[in-house]
């Protein structure tokens, strides 16, 4: 029987700190070829990034009234922002009124404003933006990104899901399953309560578990051996020893207690606890505090949710509550990143999975739709551009006429910044290849790096 | 009328060709066909402009042109930007809107085909889907190896497999064998004692030791226990609502009646068709017995279950009851969904939009009742429930005080809680009935319930009209819910056997013949054996529609009984093993891994939970904490609450039961780890399992080898006993206690991928 796996675990079990740290130093903890395993690899190109924090608003931002400033023009009136925009920082980047503190960061905003995809339909968008297939269960990106690049902290999951709906969003798919997503609060569950479930317990002291794994493990390997190619099996082994090395380092990651109380202050944990129109309580500042520290502890890619920003009625209103609960929590992850120097490996994401269309401003609605074909996304970090507009809508905000990139684009422009070949990246299942960005290919928006 | 409409397009003048292709055709295409032709992603205003008849049959505003006159045409009216607005993101330049007033003048020559035009009202929906083409009963292929097979099932297998060029592995051993058919047909695993004696058994009568063995299991009141859960998914059961939208989370507490009805009923083998007419319409159905009465009631509790978004603000609260409900039957039924005909004529599949408002009929005819929906009217409004003649009355304890409580918003003081119209204790049951005045359903214009288009005469799917059938017309006078049963029940209904025999087959093998069980459609998988799947759909009707039977043909097939293991070679040629030549490796589901796990620890309870921890509480489950409990029955009898599964169940992929689960979901997550390192109830009956072996077995060896035998059913080997021993010694060093020391020994058996595989 085989130690190599159980030996491996030794070495990190009392290593965590010590591979964080190597992590944050940029060093690769090991270095191998796509092998099925979390272990961090060497990406094939020159990344700029190491990891993502993917800040998922979902339900259909309105970009008219938060990035994608349209004031009205020409003598008849036209659909456009209803709020009051102003230009920020040396960059003058336009920034709602209602974002006060993200547009403190106008300078490391790279915005996106020709974001246009296929469809109006929530959750076929929602899925696409995850895993760029909008009918069918696809690898998310998240697990993409960690079948590519392993995971540089092996006590950890790679992929990580904040208040997450559906499994198809996190799901790894037809990849192996050791990529799926980890949920942290689930379908509005509070997320001070949110946590990986069963992950303490205190009826046997550590070392007995451990004994107690080593023994199951040798009985698995015993029984995998008699049972050859059989993957699930494999994926079990593996899950098993994720999930021990999980209980020893995600417990004090998800405890809050030894931040300070400007800092919670600072990323509003505990507040906006009220649901204001379809704005829910989301509890958006803990969660981006927990990004930031699982960011630190080395996690490859973690997203969080907000929602929903589907304000057909009352969008003022709403839109105002959506922007309230999330802006101070952003910022000050940008705070914190740009302050311990991970700003620049770590690539933050904005967006939701479409737009909306405007509103006329005097023309006393306050109702709004979905709209695919023209919307914003914005990035910082990991050497974007900061304080640069790319591509545009027209003149309504409609749709996307310039710097058109859609989500296979999107897709494409991530994954290259962490030195994954794009199209390249693929796994080969069900008689052919298949790749993240589809049979059609992404392409990667060179313009947003610097 | 005379009108240029009816000229053929070779009758056009060549100058009209020619203006129409130059000059209409290129904009159209460009500007227009986005929104409005048969490749819309959603049709706009319900107008198509890709064909000459779609032009003139026009969208939900009417034709798009008048010949001859332009100013009272909609397309130039639009073009002008005059009232609508088209393109909407800019208007064409001037020249283009004088191209298309001058076409319209000339009264429009359009020399387009019409092979796209959409269907005439009231016809059949032709369509080329393999799921809507006749069930056929195919010719049994021949075989070479003439000996192998057992039944036409293993005939139909094995040509392919031959075709194919592999041959079919080894026959499972008979104590892999008695294991599968214990999982897949009760849900349990056999004891020793059973192995023992159904492996001498095999040994000296084979196959007739295997038929016994199949009937006694297919006897046992667990089987329905068993069998009934996967139908529970299908019915997206649950005890809840689930999240509305808002947070809220009313409960169903009357719910289980339901659950029992579908374990009673496939304990009895009540035939599919009469199960699934008891459910769409058990109110209509005739009986003197009220115990039957009481039964029919209960089974269209199948209709009122629905997740439904919260009733506040929601115009289209009715109509998304209804959606779920089209949903249940259209995809849990018939593996076909309707839902998208909701707000457009389907893109794949052939469903237009009158066919759901035609179904939609049904419904808004029906009266669905879920009950007092938590008492939060914003939720949902309370409802009438079934009241039951011949259950007993349950009161809530003595001592039993409702702690779950809502607040007035202003004042932060308690709501009273309305007094219900029944007296406390009253037998109740959720379900629907037909409402005083049937009426048909209106098109909801891209399924806004406020944008009313023309009203659909009840019925079902054009794409599966059953001729010559008689009992299909429904009368004024009734929802036509009966009407509705009797025709996914007929004979000839292509898509109703064969989905069933599907997810039959899947529960068997581990995945369907079609193995997307339910979707039918054109984005469904194709199936890989469809003359198999015919001949499977022709033997359930044949056999009276009786799932025991044809689960008894299938078990009883030698390609059913095929070993799990399998060389490279045909690994390699067959990864996902779509010929069937072995057996599929399965995991324990969530609740087979609960119900084997109490089943080794002898905690067990093997007679069936009664009701339901919240038959006597109608509140909101968010409001509620963790309102689980402890149980030792089997995991159907735990309480399904949406969005607040059962704790001992949650980590295994359970689905979240708002909408047909066909197949779960099976992948593999540390969280699946972390449960069985820490889950209480692992913990606890690993204790409870050690405390038995204390009491059973004098000497640490014994020990080993007894808890070998009760959890992987076998002795340990030499290594492996030293290996436990070193174990138990370990912890009894670590922890001074000797009941930790096995239990941990225990719980490791227990977390073995050997105990939680079906080979």
């Amino acid at each position: 029987m085989t130690h190599s796996r159980r030996s491996m675990l030794q070495t990190v079990s009392c290593g965590f700190g010590y591979l964080a740290l190597q992590a944050l130093c940029g060093q690769p903890v090991q270095a191998e070829s796509s092998d099925g395993s979390l272990s961090a690899r060497i990406p094939q190109l020159p990344a700029r990034a190491k990891r993502v924090i993917f800040l998922c608003m979902s339900g259909g931002p309105a970009h008219m009234d938060t990035f994608d400033y349209k004031p009205q023009t020409g003598d008849k009136p036209h659909p456009g922002s209803v709020f009051e925009f102003k230009q920020y920082g040396e960059s003058g980047l336009h920034i709602s009124e209602l974002l006060p503190e993200t547009a403190r960061h106008a300078d490391d905003l790279c915005v996106i404003n020709g974001m246009h995809a296929d469809t109006t339909i929530h959750a076929q968008s929602f899925l696409q933006l995850h895993t760029g297939d909008r009918l069918r269960e696809r690898p998310s990106l998240g697990s993409w990104i960690t079948y590519g690049l392993g995971t540089e902290n092996q006590n950890l999951p790679g992929f990580l899901s904040f208040n997450t709906s559906k499994s198809s969003v996190y799901s790894s798919s037809f990849l192996p399953s050791i990529y799926n997503g980890t949920p942290i609060g689930v379908n509005g569950e509070s997320m001070a309560q949110a946590t990986i479930s069963n992950v303490t317990s205190s009826h046997l002291p550590y070392s007995s578990k451990e004994k107690q794994l080593d023994f199951v493990q040798r009985m698995n390997h015993q029984h995998v051996l008699q049972r050859p190619g059989d993957q699930q099996l494999e994926s079990v082994i593996e899950s098993m020893e994720l999930g021990f090395r999980m209980q020893m380092s995600a417990p004090d990651l998800l405890d809050l207690s030894s931040e300070t109380k400007a800092t919670l202050e600072r990323y509003r944990v505990g507040q906006n606890s009220e649901q204001i129109g379809t704005c829910k309580p989301s509890d958006f500042g803990r969660q981006c505090l927990l990004a930031r520290r699982f960011a630190e502890a080395g996690v490859r890619f973690i997203e969080v949710n907000h929602g929903s920003w589907d304000q057909h009625k009352n969008h003022r209103r709403d839109l105002t509550a959506n922007c309230n609960a999330t802006d101070a929590p952003v910022a000050a992850l940008l705070d914190d990143l740009k302050l311990r120097g991970m700003l620049d490996e770590t690539l933050v994401v904005w967006g939701g999975e479409f737009g909306r269309p405007g509103i006329t401003p005097g023309d006393k609605k306050d109702e709004t739709g979905h709209n695919s074909r023209g919307f914003t996304f914005w990035m910082a970090g990991a050497g974007v551009k900061g304080g640069y507009v790319h591509g545009k809508t027209d003149e309504t905000g409609a749709r996307a006429v310039e710097g058109k990139v859609h989500f296979r684009d999107l897709h494409a422009t991530i994954l290259n910044a962490l030195g994954l070949p794009p199209n390249e990246l693929k796994y080969w299942h069900a008689g052919r290849d298949h790749r993240l960005t589809g049979p059609e290919g992404g392409k990667v928006v060179t313009e947003l790096f610097a | 009328m005379w009108s240029f409409s009816t000229l053929k397009a070779e009758e056009l003048s060549p100058e009209d060709v020619t203006f129409f292709e130059s000059k209409i055709r290129p904009v159209l295409v460009k500007h227009c066909y986005e929104c409005h032709s048969a490749d819309s992603e959603e049709l706009g205003g319900g107008l198509r402009l890709d064909t000459r008849d779609t032009v003139m049959s026009g969208g939900l505003s009417g034709p798009a042109l008048v010949h001859g006159k332009p100013d009272e045409s909609l397309i130039i009216q639009a073009l002008r930007y005059d009232g609508t607005e088209m393109p909407p993101e800019e208007p064409l330049p001037e020249a283009i809107i004088n191209d298309f007033v001058n076409w319209v003048s000339r009264n429009a020559p359009d020399p387009r085909k019409s092979q796209e035009a959409p269907i005439p009202k009231q016809e059949k929906t032709e369509s080329d889907l393999w799921s809507l083409q006749p069930i056929i009963d195919h010719k049994v292929p021949d075989v070479k190896l003439v000996d192998w097979p057992r039944n036409d099932i293993d005939r139909f297998i094995l040509s392919r497999i031959e075709a194919a060029g592999f041959s079919p592995v080894e026959d499972a051993s008979p104590r892999f064998l008695i294991r599968r058919l214990y999982y897949d047909l009760v849900g349990l695993p056999p004891k020793l004692e059973q192995i023992e004696e159904y492996v001498s058994d095999f040994e000296s009568r084979g196959q007739l030791a295997v038929s016994d063995l199949v009937d006694e299991l297919l006897a046992s009141p667990q089987f329905g226990v068993h069998w009934g859960r996967h139908w529970l998914d299908v019915a997206r059961y649950a005890e809840s609502n689930g999240n509305d939208g808002l947070s809220r989370n009313p409960t169903f507490p009357h719910a289980w009646r339901y659950r029992d009805y579908v374990i009673e009923s496939f304990n009895q083998d009540t035939p599919y068709n009469q199960f699934l007419k008891e459910q769409l319409a058990g109110d209509l159905l005739p009986t003197d017995s009220p115990e039957l009465r009481d039964r029919y009631l209960i089974a269209t509790g199948f209709l009122a279950l629905s997740a439904k978004p919260a009733k506040a603000m929601n115009n289209d609260f009715d109509m998304d009851v209804v959606a779920d409900q089209i949903d249940v039957v259209g995809r849990g039924l018939m593996g076909i969904s309707v839902a998208c005909a909701r707000c457009h004529d389907h893109k794949f599949d052939p469903i237009p939009t009158r066919d759901y408002y035609a179904m939609a009929g049904l419904f808004t005819s029906s009266e669905t009742m879920w009950g007092l929906a938590g008492n939060e009217k914003l939720t949902a409004p309370p409802t009438d429930l079934h009241v039951l003649q011949t259950a007993a009355k349950v009161l809530p304890p003595e001592d039993f005080v409702e702690t779950v409580i809502l607040l007035e918003s202003d004042t932060g003081k308690p709501k009273a809680i309305p007094k219900p119209k029944w007296e406390i204790g009253t037998p109740l049951a959720m379900g629907v009935r037909d409402k005083k005045e049937p009426a048909d359903c209106k098109i909801n214009i891209n399924g806004d319930s406020k944008k009313l288009g023309e009203s659909v005469p009840r019925g079902f799917l054009s794409a599966c009209q059953i001729d010559e059938a008689e009992n299909l017309s429904i009368e004024a006078e009734n929802s036509g819910r009966l009407q509705l049963a009797e025709w996914i029940t007929h004979e000839n209904h292509p898509l109703t056997s064969r989905v069933m025999v599907n997810r039959i087959w899947q529960h068997l093998f581990g995945e369907g013949i079609v193995r997307t069980p339910d979707d039918f459609g054109k984005y469904g998988e194709p199936p890989t054996h469809p003359q198999l799947l015919d001949h499977m759909a022709i033997r359930f009707q044949k056999n009276g529609w009786s799932v025991k039977q044809i689960i008894r043909e299938i078990v009883l097939s030698r390609t059913y009984q095929l070993s799990s293991s399998v060389d490279s070679q045909l690994l390699k040629g067959d990864e996902e093993n779509k010929l069937l030549a072995r057996h599929n490796r399965s995991r324990l589901t969530a609740e087979e891994l609960r119900d084997s796990i109490l089943a080794i620890s002898g905690q067990l309870d093997l007679t069936p939970g009664d009701g339901s921890i919240i038959r006597h509480r109608d509140i909101l489950v968010n409001k509620a904490g963790n309102l689980h409990q402890p149980s030792r029955h089997r995991s159907v009898y735990l309480c399904y609450l949406r969005n607040s599964p059962p704790p001992e169940l949650a980590a295994f992929n359970l689905p979240e039961f708002t909408t047909v689960t066909g197949k779960r979901d099976d992948s593999i997550v540390p969280g699946q780890a972390l449960y069985l390192y820490n889950n209480l109830f692992v913990i606890e009956q690993a204790e409870q399992l050690a405390k038995v072996l204390q009491d059973s077995a004098k000497t640490s060896e014994d020990r080993v080898n007894l808890t070998f035998q009760k959890i992987l059913s076998r002795s340990p080997t030499a290594d492996e006993k030293k290996a436990s021993l070193e174990l138990i010694e370990f912890t009894q060093t670590e922890t001074q206690n000797e009941l930790k020391s096995w239990s941990s020994f225990c719980q490791s058996l227990m977390m073995t991928n050997e105990f939680r595989y079906i080979d």
